[in-house]
């Protein structure tokens, strides 16, 4: 096989099996003309030397291959200022929450100075997981938003500088919102369905690590109609992002989602403890004395106490907020003051 | 001072729109991609091979050009023309360019 065979195979490797032989052949007919001129031009004879020059003047595979093809990208302009927002938001939530879980492994009693390290090594590593399994999901997410949204090029072309006006304030979509809806939902149906195992802590016990759940079997009984909500949350966000616009029933919609919300987290705020850690567990997985063990349960059940009103109270304010913007979407709006 | 890849950068952007124009014409005959370049070059607007042979397939695609391959002197050649939609369209777009470059003319004044 001689130079120009293996850069012609070597370009076919970047380029789409569809188009590959043709544009092989063109190539190879293109620099065969080179070579021919290029040898008439300064009398030298088709040899190596030659043949390396006129290969390096058209350019490596890569570039070449590249020169044939349409830019390609994962998350285009359009979608990356709310990937980097989203990232903005989950990124630093991931560090807090390893955070947390270092503080509840180191903050035991009686905690050698090799368990601490092994502690903080181990943080380290799962913090480096979680933020790749997450950077990965919301790459995955983007990058399906990016080809289900409307095209931008159709879009433009319909566009009409009027819509700005009939669309008032407070009905138009801001496009990172149900964007991040939709990734943290996503990844809320990820989490408890297929990691469970991560929403918890890690401890030293004996010679080897311990994991305890943070969430009890009740949580996970919740978890059909939780599913039911989040999936319910993503279509409601997807239809927003293609309108572009609240609409009347879109907005009873995502009331009566806040309404079984509110109603799902004050039933489970009523109910059985949703924490699974006890202070037995706690003192048997580690060495823990009972008083730490049991101030730690009463923090995650605090914590989870605390989580489950901020959703009760952020839902209802949610509901005002949709309740108001209905009572007003049926007053007849002036959009453009006339004489 | 302006570094010269700016300045590259800037030529090669003043010179991408009219490429498409030079191209068509030319291929009022039928040419191979070599043969083009050459022809181009001799003229006055040298191309580089990487925007030329993709270009060709783009403008092929779009229905603007049609070509055939060719065995010639025991070597395959693929011959591009212009197709009757480019035919129609290139009087249109060389009325565009004379309004762009008196247009200019009176600008750079």
């Amino acid at each position: 096989m001689n130079l120009i065979d293996i850069y012609i195979t070597e370009v076919g490797k970047y380029l789409p099996q569809k188009s590959r032989t043709d544009i092989q052949e063109e190539i190879h007919s293109a620099l065969q003309d080179m070579l021919e001129d290029r040898s008439q031009q300064t009398g030298r004879p088709v040899d190596e030397d030659l043949t390396v020059e006129v290969l390096m003047e058209y350019g490596s595979p890569e570039k070449v291959a590249a020169s044939y093809l349409p830019e390609r990208y994962l998350v285009g302009p359009r979608l990356f200022p709310a990937f980097l927002k989203t990232a903005q938001i989950v990124l630093p939530i991931i560090g807090i929450l390893a955070l947390i879980g270092l503080g509840f492994s180191l903050g035991k009693a009686n905690l050698s100075f090799q368990n601490g390290f092994e502690a903080v090594l181990q943080a380290i590593a799962e913090l480096f997981q979680s933020t790749i399994v997450a950077l990965g999901a919301m790459v995955l997410i983007f990058a399906i938003l990016e080809r289900v949204l409307p095209n931008l090029k159709e879009k433009s072309l319909t566009w009409d500088p009027r819509t700005l006006a009939k669309i008032s304030p407070p009905d138009r979509v801001k496009l990172t919102e149900p964007i991040a809806a939709i990734v943290f939902n996503f990844a809320a149906i990820v989490i408890f369905n297929f990691y469970p195992q991560v929403i918890g802590a890690s401890f030293v016990a004996g010679k080897g690590w311990t994991f305890n759940q943070l969430l009890s079997e009740t949580f996970f009984s919740y978890l059909p109609v939780l599913n039911l909500l989040w999936v319910a949350n993503i279509v409601l966000n997807s239809f927003l992002l293609r309108r572009g616009q609240w609409q009347t029933w879109t907005r009873w919609f995502s009331l009566g989602l806040h309404a079984l919300e509110v109603g799902v987290a004050a039933a489970m705020l009523r109910g059985p403890s949703l924490v699974a850690l006890t202070v037995q567990d706690l003192t048997e997985a580690g060495p823990f004395s009972p008083e730490a063990a049991r101030l730690l349960v009463e923090m995650a059940q605090l914590a989870v106490t605390l989580a489950l009103i901020t959703a009760i109270v952020a839902g209802i304010v949610e509901i005002a907020q949709i309740a108001l913007q209905l009572m007003r979407s049926k007053k007849p709006a002036i959009l453009v003051q006339t004489k | 001072m302006v570094n010269s890849e700016l300045y590259e950068n800037v030529i090669l952007e003043l010179r991408r729109g009219v490429i498409v124009l030079a191209v068509l014409r030319q291929l009022d005959q039928e040419q191979y991609g070599y043969s083009l370049l050459k022809l181009l070059s001799d003229r006055g607007l040298p191309i580089d091979q990487g925007t030329l042979y993709p270009l060709l397939r783009r403008l092929e695609a779009q229905g603007l050009l049609v070509s055939n391959w060719r065995l010639e002197e025991a070597r395959p050649r693929r011959y591009y023309m212009i197709s009757s939609e480019g035919r129609q369209l290139l009087p249109r777009l060389k009325q565009e360019w004379d309004n762009i470059v008196a247009v200019m003319e009176k600008l750079m004044k």
